[in-house]
């Protein structure tokens, strides 16, 4: 590892200041398990860590109208064991328990994990397909991004640089509602994922037909992405396989999958149309067992 | 790995491959190029920049062009380039057919790319998606300077 200037500031303002003076020279670091590997690989030198471990107040989980916040430097164990997380949004600690190995989940923190823009990585999939926004605070202060706009390219999102992201809100499903996260994992299960969904059914007052779905899609483009033909299939409808077939068709045409060691492109478009039935099928009877229970 | 690329110039087939084999001057031509000049007959020594989301490369090496059959219109090249700092790097060889199309001439470019280092293991999936942004810009780069 090349020799590197370290700060830790105490806080955003002060954080911003350090990260304004070193430019693109400088790096974010708070968990450090995807930066510091990086490094040691000698892919990427930078001249100055800006440590957060020390900034103040970015460590919550918050309850706001219809929301939940998490700020950046909540661990990715932190959001699979809160009791607010388990109870509100159920389907987001259920992914973040499928992160890698317990020992990163104690490490790798929210905010790093979308700033590093890895399209291979769980949380993004179900954090989009639950609509959540990413706040970013800069030198020209706060702005905040739903994350199909976040995400850019490969590794790369619309962060500039000397802007860091602070917290993720996360909207509370509707009354009617049901979600999950579905990870094909033919190799071991601290794997990242060959092809990953998340999808959210809202049913209508009749507990039956659909009102709106959302399917995000993971590893299988340089982005996480939506799958919004096939989401558009399913308005108004009811459940039936052959529906389930035909949106897992409609999600083949929207990925763009990368060949590597964990299948062929074409095999990993292939399993998105399976992962896409299977995600639904289990949104939609989640969702009916709520309707149920609420009347 | 081995990919192939084509794309239509609308130029005709001889002033496409003069101004092909003619490197200094198609080099400028190639998006991130940051150096290119002979050093003899038919091989070059050049840099490349590329930037692979977090991570940039600069790539400092050689170019030849092994083979160059205007009857055929078939050309094959030969590059060999490292980036000192991250230890790793590549090895291409190209080959070149231009041939008709409706408007213009087809350029057809089969790849055999090998990364090499800790470039290739985190560059490899995405070798295919750069090599393709990297022609279009080159394309419409190529077709300024040919003012077409």
């Amino acid at each position: 590892m090349n020799a590197f200037d370290y700060r830790a500031p105490r806080a955003v303002d002060e954080a911003l200041a350090i990260l304004g003076e070193y430019g693109e020279d400088a790096k974010v670091i708070a968990g450090g398990t995807a930066l510091v590997t990086m490094m040691r690989q000698h892919l990427v030198r930078p001249g100055c860590l800006v440590s957060l471990r020390a900034v103040q107040g970015l460590d919550r989980i918050e309850a706001t109208n219809g929301a939940l916040r998490l700020g950046a430097l909540v661990t990715h164990r932190e959001a699979e064991v809160s009791p607010l997380v388990r109870e509100r949004l159920p389907v987001l600690a259920e992914t973040f328990r499928r992160v890698a190995s317990v020992r990163i989940r104690h490490m790798a923190t929210i905010g790093g994990a979308l700033a590093h823009a890895d399209p291979n990585q769980d949380p993004p999939v179900t954090l989009m397909a639950l609509g959540a926004r990413v706040e970013i605070w800069g030198a020209r202060g706060r702005r905040e991004l739903p994350l199909e706009e976040f995400f850019r390219d490969y590794y790369e999102s619309a962060l500039e640089p000397g802007e860091l992201v602070t917290a993720v809100t996360v909207p509370v499903g509707p009354p009617r509602s049901g979600a999950t996260y579905v990870k094909f994992l033919p190799r071991t299960a601290d794997d990242y994922a060959t092809v990953a969904v998340a999808a959210t059914v809202t049913l209508e007052p009749d507990g039956e037909r659909c009102r709106e779905a959302r399917i995000a899609l993971g590893s299988v483009g340089v982005t996480p992405l939506r799958g919004r033909t096939a989401e558009a299939l399913l308005a108004g409808e009811r459940l039936r396989e052959s529906l389930l077939r035909a949106a897992g068709e409609a999600a083949k045409g929207e990925v763009d999958p990368l060949s590597d060691h964990r299948g062929s492109a074409a095999y990993k478009r292939e399993m998105t149309a399976v992962m896409v039935g299977r995600a639904l099928a289990q949104a939609w009877e989640s969702a009916q067992r709520t309707a149920r229970a609420t009347g | 790995m081995i990919f192939t690329q084509a794309c239509v110039i609308l130029v005709e087939r001889e002033r496409l491959w003069d101004l092909l084999m003619d490197v200094p001057t198609v080099g400028r031509c190639v998006p991130g190029i940051e150096a290119i000049e002979a050093v003899e007959e038919r091989a070059y020594k050049g840099r490349l920049g590329v930037r692979i989301g977090p991570i940039r490369l600069s790539l400092a090496g050689t170019m030849a062009i092994e083979e160059q059959d205007r009857t055929a219109w078939r050309a094959r090249i030969r590059a060999d380039a490292t980036d000192r700092r991250l230890g790793g790097g590549i090895r291409a060889r190209m080959t070149l057919t231009l041939t008709p199309a409706e408007a213009g001439t087809r350029l057809h470019i089969e790849t055999d790319l090998t990364v090499l280092g800790k470039i290739g293991e985190f560059g490899q999936p995405i070798i295919q998606k750069t090599a393709d942004a990297l022609l279009e810009e080159f394309v419409r780069n190529l077709q300024s300077a040919l003012g077409a």
